[in-house]
């Protein structure tokens, strides 16, 4: 199983949401780390055949995706970000629906059905109605709906976002256990919701691939290190204009800072292991001050 | 796909009031429909089905061919129910005993009033200067009454505008009706006649509520990227979408405007099915020699051929815009836009209202007009034209719907 994006571009009149991107993705979770804006959802919608490229071919087995159509549709699964269902179905209709327009012989998609709302934990819930179902509710039929067909790339679209910390973790349990034999394409902003699932990330700026590999790999990438910095709260100002500020915390003494760069900040400053938001903050961050900060 | 399309409309609250409005106009055109009075022998007023009754068992002794020797006799029988006392009384009471003898015949009292009052008048009290040798005009008076129409020098009215072509082909036509007429009691097609338009017209409205949420609801509820990115995204469930329109369009058409007839004529009588449509009030200038029973079946079809039309224009707005608010208009500018022209003086406009799909839900207007159409250097009367074109049109855009949404991008 191949899927590739071959010199993909796609622009909405002057503007280019995704400006030539490759990447070939196989088996596995993939991780799509971006800003909100950085081009994510459009690059999922043309995976999904629901935006044709400007320019350039998504191949799946070295076939155009657009020219297999249905047979390409048939392997796929998709939880947009904007999850939209019928309010008035039950949650048992809604994915009987789904299944039907999935494909699925109606004897089949009653078993899927079945086991899938165990699966997500919504089997006491399949017939209320799928307006009167909780945030995290939602997001568990909208998983289930995806998985309906047993696809073989499954493409999720901000799957966590809205969800509180129980929610999230339980859900990143179920999409790895969902990964298996797949490709699994998982969007975020939400760095942590991909730094123990995904095998590859790829970090996506401005409409494209700014750069990808496992979280070691893109750990390893930076030529910042990561530092701790205990100092007054008066001068958090001087290093967050100087510095790329990870995290800020008060304690009793003052604050504690955890800073990105090549050099020591500070005398006294501790050096820690370098993580995936450590990462993200060095591409995707601006230091205070900076035009169009986004942390 | 079709049983969860037609679902998703019947899920939604607002569809569940429409079809109870549905329901509710049902039960009051028929209601409406069956309202007949009687007016008894004590010059009172009754109702009801004995009424019904009664004046049926009135009409009967009247029933059979209108031949020279009946209109006399109806006549003579006017003359004599006018000179008694009751007749001539100033009290209304007495004035309604009179009435109750002339019920039976009052059908052909109309006729008396459209074949001696002319084509441009309606006098009711006609028949009362009349004398039994006058009856043998009775139909010549019809043709007379078209030719001076026709050939009228007033240039405002409709004849003026009419090819000498159209107007051989009124002649023939009217002089190919078949005399003498039968007559037989006609209440139930004659109320069905008046009463269908307006329940086809309202449920046209109703159904294009329904119907207008069926593609732009994807949208609109922003399922369109599960919908779209399915298997059968763009293909089954976009047709599935089509057929579900198309069924609660089907099916709510004929088991409500079954259910009409089937009220209408159960209670009023399914007598005179066979007469000429000319025999009533608003038929007898038509130049469709036609029966109540077929005018009721192309009321019907042609109801049915109008409302589909307009139907399938509005979900081809719904695919199209992706909204149910601008689709839901549609019906109400395809019927309400000509139904507020219509009282032009134009001839011009009114030739272009009298293509419009409003025409075949309201059947009974291009019935009763000069509205023609040449055809090949052939004149033939308009609803020859509207009803192969309006089915033409409607079997033309499903798959102008179809191929309109699922090319549809999600952004």
């Amino acid at each position: 199983m191949e899927l590739e994006l071959e010199h993909v571009t796609k622009e909405f009149n002057d503007f280019k949401a995704v400006s030539d991107v490759s990447y070939t993705m196989h088996n596995g979770v993939y991780g799509l780390l971006g800003v909100n804006g950085a081009g994510k959802t459009t690059t999922m919608r043309m995976l999904c055949t629901l935006l044709k490229p400007s320019a350039g071919r998504i191949t799946y087995d070295g076939r155009d995706i657009f020219e297999m159509d249905g047979e390409y549709r048939k392997m796929l699964g998709y939880l947009p970000q904007d999850f939209g269902y019928y309010p008035d179905f039950s949650v048992q209709d809604y994915l009987m629906y789904i299944a039907s327009i999935k494909g699925l012989p109606s004897a089949l998609a009653g078993k899927r059905v079945k086991e899938l709302l165990g699966k997500v934990g919504l089997s006491k819930a399949k017939n209320k109605k799928m307006k009167k179902l909780s945030g995290g509710m939602k997001r568990r039929a909208g998983i289930a709906q995806a998985m309906l067909n047993d696809p073989r790339i499954l493409i999720l679209d901000e799957p966590t976002a809205g969800l509180d910390p129980n929610e999230r973790i339980r859900f990143r349990n179920l999409i790895s256990e969902l990964s298996e034999d797949r490709m699994v394409l998982l969007s975020t902003h939400i760095v942590s919701d991909v730094e123990y699932i995904a095998g590859e990330i790829l970090l996506m700026k401005d409409g494209e691939f700014a750069h990808s590999g496992t979280v070691y790999e893109l750990t390893a990438s930076i030529p910042d290190r990561v530092w701790n910095v205990k100092a007054a709260k008066t001068e958090v100002d001087t290093y967050m204009k100087q510095y790329k500020v990870a995290n800020v915390k008060t304690v009793q003494e003052g604050v504690e800072l955890r800073i990105l760069s090549e050099q020591i900040p500070h005398p006294g400053a501790i050096q820690e292991e370098v993580c995936l938001e450590d990462v993200f903050l060095y591409y995707f961050g601006e230091k205070a001050g900076e035009e169009d900060g986004v942390l | 796909m079709v049983y969860y399309e037609i679902k998703k409309v019947f899920s939604k609250t607002s569809n569940k009031i429409a079809v109870l409005i549905l329901i509710f106009l049902l039960g009051l055109v028929s209601s409406s429909a069956v309202h007949v009075e009687y007016t008894n022998e004590e010059g009172n007023h009754e109702s009801g089905n004995s009424a019904i009754h009664k004046l049926k068992e009135m009409k009967k002794e009247w029933a059979g061919e209108l031949t020279e020797e009946k209109l006399m006799r109806v006549i003579e029988e006017n003359a004599r129910i006018q000179a008694t006392p009751e007749a001539q009384s100033k009290d209304i009471q007495q004035q309604n005993i009179a009435y109750n003898w002339m019920q039976g015949f009052e059908d052909i009292r109309t006729m008396f009033a459209n074949s001696y009052g002319g084509f441009r008048e309606h006098d009711y009290f006609v028949i009362d200067y009349l004398k039994p040798e006058d009856a043998a005009k009775f139909y010549s008076n019809r043709v007379e009454s078209l030719k001076e129409y026709l050939y009228s020098p007033e240039q405002d009215i409709v004849s003026h505008f009419l090819s000498e072509k159209e107007k051989a082909f009124l002649i023939k036509q009217y002089e190919e009706m078949e005399t003498p007429l039968k007559y037989e009691d006609f209440m139930g097609w004659d109320e069905s006649e008046y009463n269908a338009p307006m329940l086809i017209m309202f449920m046209c409205l109703i159904l294009g509520f329904l119907v207008a949420g069926i593609f732009s609801n994807e949208t609109k509820l922003k399922a369109d990227s599960i919908f779209f990115s399915a298997y059968h995204g763009r293909k089954q469930a976009v047709l599935a979408k089509l057929v579900a329109g198309l069924v609660i369009v089907t099916g709510f058409y004929w088991l409500v405007m079954l259910l009409f007839s089937a009220i209408v004529l159960g209670i009023l009588g399914t007598e005179g099915a066979d007469c000429m449509i000319q025999i009533s009030l608003g038929g007898w200038k038509s130049f469709y020699n036609i029966t109540f029973l077929q005018r009721h079946l192309l009321i019907l079809f042609g109801g049915y051929i109008g409302t589909l039309f307009v139907i399938l224009v509005t979900m081809f707005v719904s695919a199209k815009t992706k909204s149910a608010v601008v689709s839901v208009m549609v019906p109400f500018i395809l019927l309400f836009v000509p139904a507020f022209l219509s009282g032009s003086d134009s001839y011009t406009l009114n030739q272009i209202l009298g293509v419009l799909p409003d025409q075949l839900m309201q059947l009974n207007k291009p019935l009763k007009t000069f509205n023609l159409a040449e055809i090949g250097g052939k004149v033939t009367g308009i609803l020859n034209v509207l009803f192969p074109v309006y089915a033409a049109l409607s079997v033309i855009l499903c798959p102008v719907v179809y191929q309109v949404y699922r090319r549809a991008e999600v952004k």
